[in-house]
């Protein structure tokens, strides 16, 4: 009983939390999955420099902590006078590490599309922007589910790295709850949450998954 | 009249040449096969016709129009690009894979290339898409998916593909080879047909008797140059060039 009143006693603030957690989440997707889908079709340009800039950006967004980039956007840039709020500089160090990724598997998703189709488009006359937007791009997507899957649920626990940056989202939230009574509860309930968020991502990947079965 | 023509071409892969002179000239109505053993650059002259292969050097030109002609410096040079797509417009390509567009029904996969590039209206498209699956005997499966057909009928389903362009020429690389054994006569059939409405063919192929039946011209290529050329049955009957001999024996025991 003691215990049911706490909970309902700290929901109130970790909703909260969950909130904050929740938009970054959307914002992130929102502007990762264009982004990272049209830098994956750039790094495949044959605009050389640009195929380049790309290959130069995934290595660098991907090759550092995505901790690092968050301390980077926000006290790095401060440094350099350009003063973002804490919440829109973690948006922004997600949203361009997201895109990074999501580059990464639309390019490969691209390049394991069979050398036939785009043959095939061709000799029908069809020009390289057709063969890409009706051809290419819709198998790709199709391929590319698992992947990104893999990538979103990754993204819902990333999401408690913004600590760093002192903003109040579900982990930070049960945390100072912890020090604060000395139980574990809030722990708890964040894994709850965390659980059934992975939860819906995964069962609506799976649904978009059997709605893309209609095709081998 | 001649509908295409070749003349010395010449295409190397980095430092293997694959084409060492090839010349054809294809007449209207007429139906080419080409043979011979693999690697000999059957394949590679074909996709040169229709530039999936661009030519180092010689000439190609179909129906009075230039695709590539040699510069000053005998180097290929290549008309400008609008003027080729027009070109390529003329013809039609089947390949051994059939690269059909596996997200779209065989319906689509038809009226995809007439919407898109010759802009001709969504009805229309799909009434002369059903009379070439009519054609081609799978008016039934007009909503399917490719992978829902054998690969008899995905060929068919390919060739039906080009032929809703309009080509005035239907190249063919090998368009049963990846066939099990019962399937090759279904496609074969079609092509016959083809054949017999005078469509302008040129077919790579290893079914001799396909070649010997319907073909009215044989080149054999072996190593990158035309071996032996000549009537179909001729040159199937009686060879004259020793490697044409050979190659026939062995493809014929089988
Ligand atoms: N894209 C390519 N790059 C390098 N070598 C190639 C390529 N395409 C074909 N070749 C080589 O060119 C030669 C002729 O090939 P091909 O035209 O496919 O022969 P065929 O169709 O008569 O079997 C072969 O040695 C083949 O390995
Ligand atoms: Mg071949």
């Amino acid at each position: 009983m003691e215990h049911f009143e706490y909970v309902l006693k700290i929901l109130p603030p970790m909703l909260e939390g969950w909130k904050v957690t929740l938009t970054l989440f959307f914002l992130t997707l929102v502007m990762s999955l264009p982004l990272g889908t049209v830098m994956g079709i750039a790094r495949l340009s044959h605009f050389k420099p640009l195929a380049w800039f790309m290959e130069f950006y995934v290595w660098l967004f991907r090759g550092t902590p995505l901790l690092l980039q968050l301390l980077f956007i926000y006290f790095g840039l401060m440094t350099v006078g350009i003063r973002l709020e804490r919440f829109p500089a973690a948006v922004l160090a997600f949203v361009l590490n997201y895109a990074a990724y999501i580059a990464e598997i639309i390019r490969a998703g691209i390049q394991s599309i069979d050398k036939g189709q785009y043959e095939a488009a061709d000799v029908l006359g069809l020009t390289r922007f057709q063969t890409m937007t009706n051809i290419i791009l819709p198998q790709v997507f199709k391929r590319v589910i698992p992947p990104i899957g893999n990538e979103v649920i990754n993204l819902v626990k990333d999401s408690a790295l913004i600590y760093v940056l002192a903003i109040s989202e579900l982990l930070r939230v049960a945390k100072t709850a912890v020090m604060r009574d000395e139980t574990f509860v809030p722990f708890i309930i964040a894994a709850v949450f965390y659980l059934f968020m992975t939860a819906i991502v995964q069962q609506f990947f799976k649904w978009v998954e059997h709605k893309f079965d209609y095709y081998r | 009249m001649y509908m295409i023509r070749a003349l010395d071409i010449y295409k190397n892969f980095g430092h293997l040449k694959v084409l060492k002179g090839v010349s054809l000239t294809v007449e209207k109505g007429e139906v080419v096969a080409i043979i011979g053993p693999s690697g000999s650059g059957k394949s590679t002259f074909l996709r040169c016709l229709n530039r999936l292969e661009t030519i180092d050097k010689g000439m190609i030109e179909v129906e009075g129009e230039i695709m590539v002609q040699n510069g000053p410096d005998g180097k290929a040079v290549y008309s400008d690009e609008n003027r080729i797509a027009l070109i390529r417009r003329k013809m039609g390509m089947v390949f051994q894979n059939f690269n059909l567009f596996p997200h779209k029904s065989v319906l689509e996969n038809l009226i995809l290339a007439p919407m898109l590039v010759n802009k001709v209206p969504r009805e229309e498209a799909e009434k002369k898409a059903l009379e070439l699956l009519e054609k081609v005997g799978l008016k039934k499966k007009a909503n399917n998916y490719p992978f829902e057909l054998s690969g008899g009928q995905q060929q068919r389903v390919a060739i039906a593909r080009a032929l809703a362009m309009n080509p005035d020429i239907m190249c063919f690389d090998e368009p049963t080879s990846a066939l099990d054994p019962e399937l090759t006569g279904e496609v074969l059939k079609v092509m016959k047909d083809l054949a017999l409405e005078h469509m302008t063919m040129i077919v790579v192929t290893h079914e001799i008797g396909f070649a010997r039946e319907v073909a009215n011209r044989v080149i054999f290529m072996d190593n990158g140059i035309i071996v032996e050329e000549g009537i179909a049955k001729e040159v199937i009957d009686n060879p004259k060039n020793e490697r044409t001999r050979e190659f026939l024996s062995k493809v014929l025991r089988i």
